[in-house]
């Protein structure tokens, strides 16, 4: 009997810790996929939850790699978050299918607009904009300067003409005895150090190498870059880079390791790193050299950066819609998003929060107006569409395959390309 | 004589091999673990860390990544869990082996066959089932579906209460004893080494049980130590001497136990080969 | 006993005892049965409402050709894993039954990676694999893209879940060798026979129940092998280690196409149904005639 006490009480404590608020308070919980932001929204919760003493909001952080394969389930089982992250490729499923209760917040005059036109669908506004990235080149300022190679000067052009960034990258390839990838003798299986970081990343590096190329992703919903002659030219173009000028990390560094090239970045082991304000934090604690900012590559249809935004959307079946939608205006408010744009964390989706952003990153000695430059030149869309995801998902492994080499780019296009239409229509 | 040392060195030098093998990917990994990432960076993953650090575990135990709530859940899990399908099975292998019911035969019969049944393919709808009760990312939902017992222990204590004499039972029985009385004083003191199987079989399972704790929770309020493991693993994906602290960290406890009561664990899981 | 009916004190004492389990074998074994059933024949992404598709998740498995590779990879997987397990887990079993001087310790090792978390052991191998920081690469100074080689991962799981599960194999073996009496070796040493032939007359024939005990419950783990290969490769590359787990765990929680991961689930179990009833009634055949 005193074993089965114990067990009951187990159980029961089990349970308890579930519990929550007795205090009479309401809980809005917000959901996000990184740490580091958390931490800024603690801190604009903080002042929130002073000017609304009866809500509490209870930060969730869910990582990425489990993000959206948590998401469905917890839609389904009625235990997502009040308002929850989400990015372009996401949203339209929750949205068409009615998870989500679309924003009538009358703020929206302030917020960043390219966010807005990615968030609208079928009319109505479905998230709040929270932070935008665009693309810029990071470089390790001592590695170029040795290789006498200007960053912000790049041009990439897949018919080699004009093309000045292919004999840089080159350059600044050296393997463990010293030589440069430019070099006869240069040994492609014993790199010490990289040029470019090309790779499996559709924002940093593929769309806009598809972009800057004339080329297209999607058209409409459905996806469409196999059959663009502009498309094939730069994936062929980036896959070279790795597997037959060795200018970038093997696929098989990448493929399964995101963080890949930004560590070799951060280790002086890679020299151009072309990324997003998303990694400045990063490299910003992890580098010990000096680093620049410069704008991405140009192509032949000039320099286009994939631009994206983050949105925090309202589960259309929260309890409580009044608290929810006081935190949700308030996240949409410059003094809401202050605390990521003065902690440097990101690109605020309210406009008047940008120049904290700005100030911060000039306090540490860093110019990020090349992405401010990028967001307001030519741009390349962020996939969307309701089943994007499932297409993006279904397409992977193929890439994978191209990017690894085993697989011919035009033929793994069409495979990863009808993989994707088929998961799309499904 | 000559021939009787030659053997011997043969069979050491294979076991040898053997433990080799087995410790050498172990070793490596705990090695790893007590370098700083600059540390593993610079020298072969084979030269001992010089010095030893320990701020892997420093931020696994107190730090920023801490392990401490995972543990916890995971001891909860596996306490309730152990008694639960212990006490469960007990009760259920009880009925099948000493009381006379109608269709009893044909109910063991069913509860046999679904020894057949692949937990793979209950997945999803136990999924489905668990979140239709509302219980996804609860206690309750990681420990419900196994906790009522299993079939294997039922069918495993069965085999075993049948070989107890009946007359055992029935002069406890003439004494007045009842069955819950039968079944403490008399069969279970009597059962003690195929309990003591069961007991490190389902602690040893459901420690290391990934799966379904991966399926049913999300975020970190109800993580697991597998769960918490691979979360850390796909997060911080190439800072190896931080992951390997956690998988040492997430094996040892298991690790101990094992060799502070493996000549017992040895004995009972070599009962459960035998029958 | 029966003859005098059931008095209902007794039944429903008895089948209070039986409650519990009734819940946990019935709710969580039999029901998902059926459930699993039901849903195959729906089409549903959790997100949209499920729709009634009737047979037509069947339809599309017979044409899928990731269906038919996970498949075929988990028939190579098996065959490659079992086999070598049993063989190394009998050699390991009869080196420790000489019972020299530190056996206990060498089992001990020996069965270390059972007791650990055969995730965390994949997230260590995962490492040791790795391309540019593993040890394997760094102790040969030769770059092999284990993991992501399609030709190679599917052996390099396969290993690591031989290493997993060998140890414990070996316990079962040394039992077995436990319980062959001996006076029978003396007999066979008396008769002049060596090691090798003692082996082979007297210690395998007599303990043929432990070793069918040792193939079904390692055909049957095998056959479910799911945290390794999440943890080591998720599948990749390109499906080739996309073992029959793994491909139900991202149909249904990955990509959520639940009723597709449900009609794979029912193949699933028929397939496994039939592979055990059909190894039993191979054993019983078996035993009747060692028996007789």
């Amino acid at each position: 009997m005193r074993v089965l006490a114990a067990f009951l009480l187990l159980l029961l404590t089990g349970c308890s810790v579930a519990g929550g608020s007795a205090s009479g308070r309401t809980t809005v919980t917000f959901r996000l996929w990184d740490q580091q932001v958390a931490g800024a929204y603690e801190e604009s919760f903080a002042a929130f939850e002073k000017q609304h003493r009866d809500i509490d909001v209870v930060v969730q952080v869910v990582p990425w790699a489990d993000y959206w394969t948590k998401l469905p389930a917890d839609i389904a089982a009625g235990t997502a978050a009040d308002i929850f992250w989400t990015n372009t490729s996401n949203f339209g499923l929750y949205a068409d299918n009615g998870h989500l209760s679309p924003i009538t917040d009358g703020q929206q005059a302030g917020w960043t607009r390219s966010v807005i036109g990615l968030y609208t669908r079928n009319g109505k506004l479905w998230g709040v904009p929270q932070l935008w990235d665009s693309i810029a080149l990071f470089y390790h300022k001592d590695l170029v300067a040795k290789a006498g190679v200007d960053p912000a000067t790049l041009v990439w052009n897949p018919s080699g003409i004009g093309d000045t960034f292919l004999p840089a990258a080159r350059k600044l390839t050296v393997d463990e005895a010293g030589r440069s990838a430019d070099r006869k003798d240069f040994d492609p299986k014993a790199i010490a150090r990289y040029g470019f970081n090309a790779a499996l990343d559709h924002q940093a590096i593929g769309g806009d190498f598809v972009g800057s190329n004339g080329g297209t992703w999607q058209d409409g919903d459905r996806f469409d870059f196999a059959g663009e002659p502009e498309t094939v030219a730069a994936i062929q173009y980036v896959v070279d880079l790795i597997n037959k000028h060795h200018v970038a990390p093997s696929a098989a560094d990448t493929n399964t390791d995101g963080d890949k090239t930004l560590r070799l970045f951060t280790q002086g082991r890679l020299a151009l790193f072309q990324s997003g304000p998303y990694h400045l934090k990063s490299v910003q604690e992890g580098a010990a050299f000096d680093w620049g900012l410069a704008p991405l590559l140009t192509g032949p249809a000039g320099r286009v950066s994939v631009v994206h935004g983050v949105a925090a959307v309202a589960s259309a079946k929260t309890p409580h819609p009044d608290a929810t939608a006081k935190v949700l205006s308030w996240i949409g408010s410059a003094e809401g998003v202050r605390p990521i744009a003065a902690g440097g964390y990101g690109f605020p989706g309210v406009v008047a929060a940008e120049p904290e952003f700005t100030a911060y990153w000039q306090r540490q000695g860093v110019d990020v107006r090349p992405f401010l430059d990028a967001a307001n030149g030519t741009t390349f869309p962020a996939p969307a569409g309701p089943r994007v995801q499932a297409g993006t998902t279904a397409a992977l492994p193929i890439l994978q395959e191209v990017f690894l080499g085993r697989l011919g780019v035009p033929e793994g296009l069409r495979r990863a390309q009808d993989a994707a239409n088929q998961a799309v229509a499904e | 004589m000559w021939s009787r040392t030659v053997a011997n060195t043969v069979t050491y030098l294979l076991l040898g091999l053997g433990a080799l093998i087995t410790l050498a990917p172990c070793l490596l990994s705990v090695q790893t673990s007590l370098k700083t990432p600059q540390q593993f960076a610079a020298a072969s993953p084979f030269a001992p860390p010089a010095p030893p650090s320990t701020g892997s575990y420093a931020a696994l135990t107190v730090g920023e990544h801490t392990l401490f709530p995972p543990l916890v859940i995971t001891m909860q899990v596996v306490i309730v869990v152990v008694l639960g399908q212990l006490t469960c099975s007990v009760l259920a292998a009880y009925a099948f082996a000493c009381l006379d019911l109608p269709g009893r035969e044909w109910l063991f019969r069913v509860y046999l066959g679904t020894l057949t049944v692949p937990l793979t393919a209950t997945l999803v709808p136990r999924f489905v089932l668990v979140s239709g009760l509302g219980l996804r990312d609860t206690f309750a939902g990681i420990v419900l579906p196994t906790l009522f017992g299993s079939p294997y222990a039922i069918f495993l204590l069965r085999q075993f209460f049948r070989g107890i004499p009946a007359d055992l039972l029935d002069a406890a029985r003439i004494d007045g004893a009842g069955h819950l009385r039968v079944l403490r004083h008399v069969v279970l003191p009597l059962s003690r080494p195929v309990l003591a199987t069961l007991l490190i079989i389902t602690v040893v399972t459901h420690w290391n049980e990934f799966l379904w704790p991966l399926i049913i929770t999300s975020g970190e309020r109800w993580r697991v130590l597998t769960v918490a493991v691979s979360a850390l693993q796909s997060q911080h994906n190439g800072d190896w001497t931080l992951v390997m602290a956690a998988t040492t960290l997430a094996t040892c406890p298991l690790l101990i136990l094992f060799v502070l009561f493996q000549k017992h664990i040895v004995r009972s899981i070599t009962i459960t080969g035998l029958k | 006993m029966g003859s005098r009916g059931f008095p209902v004190r007794r039944t429903l004492t008895g089948y209070a005892f039986l409650a519990p389990s009734l819940i946990g074998v019935g709710g969580f074994l039999l029901v998902p049965v059926l459930v699993v059933i039901v849903l195959s024949l729906h089409r549903w992404d959790l997100v949209s409402p499920a729709r009634w598709v009737g047979l037509d998740n069947y339809a599309g498995l017979l044409d899928d050709l990731a269906f038919w590779q996970s498949m075929l990879i988990t028939g190579m997987f098996v065959a490659i894993v079992v086999p070598l397990q049993v063989v190394l887990g009998l050699l390991a079993a009869v080196l420790l039954d000489r019972r020299l001087p530190g056996s206990v310790v060498f089992r001990t090792i020996f069965v270390l990676p059972w007791i650990s978390a055969p995730l965390a052991l994949g997230v260590v191998w995962r490492w040791i694999f790795d391309p540019s920081d593993g040890a394997v690469n760094r102790l040969t100074g030769v770059r092999i893209e284990w993991l992501s080689d399609p030709d190679l991962a599917l052996p390099a799981v396969a290993a690591v879940t031989v290493w997993h599960y060998t140890g414990y194999v070996a316990l079962f073996f040394l039992a077995g060798l436990a319980g062959v009496p001996a006076q029978y070796h003396e007999a066979a040493r008396i008769d002049g026979a060596n090691a090798l032939q003692t082996f082979r007359l007297i210690t395998l024939p007599l303990f043929r129940p432990t070793t069918f005990f040792v193939v079904v419950t390692s055909l049957l783990t095998t056959f479910q092998t799911f945290d390794l290969v999440y943890a080591m490769t998720r599948g990749g590359p390109a499906g080739a280690t996309d073992v029959i787990a793994s491909l139900i765990h991202r149909e249904g929680f990955v990509e959520f196409r639940m009723g597709r991961a449900a009609a794979m689930s029912v193949v699933l179990l028929l397939l496994l149904i039939t592979v055990t009833v059909g190894q039993q009634l191979h054993f019983r055949r078996r035993t009747t005639y060692e028996v007789s």
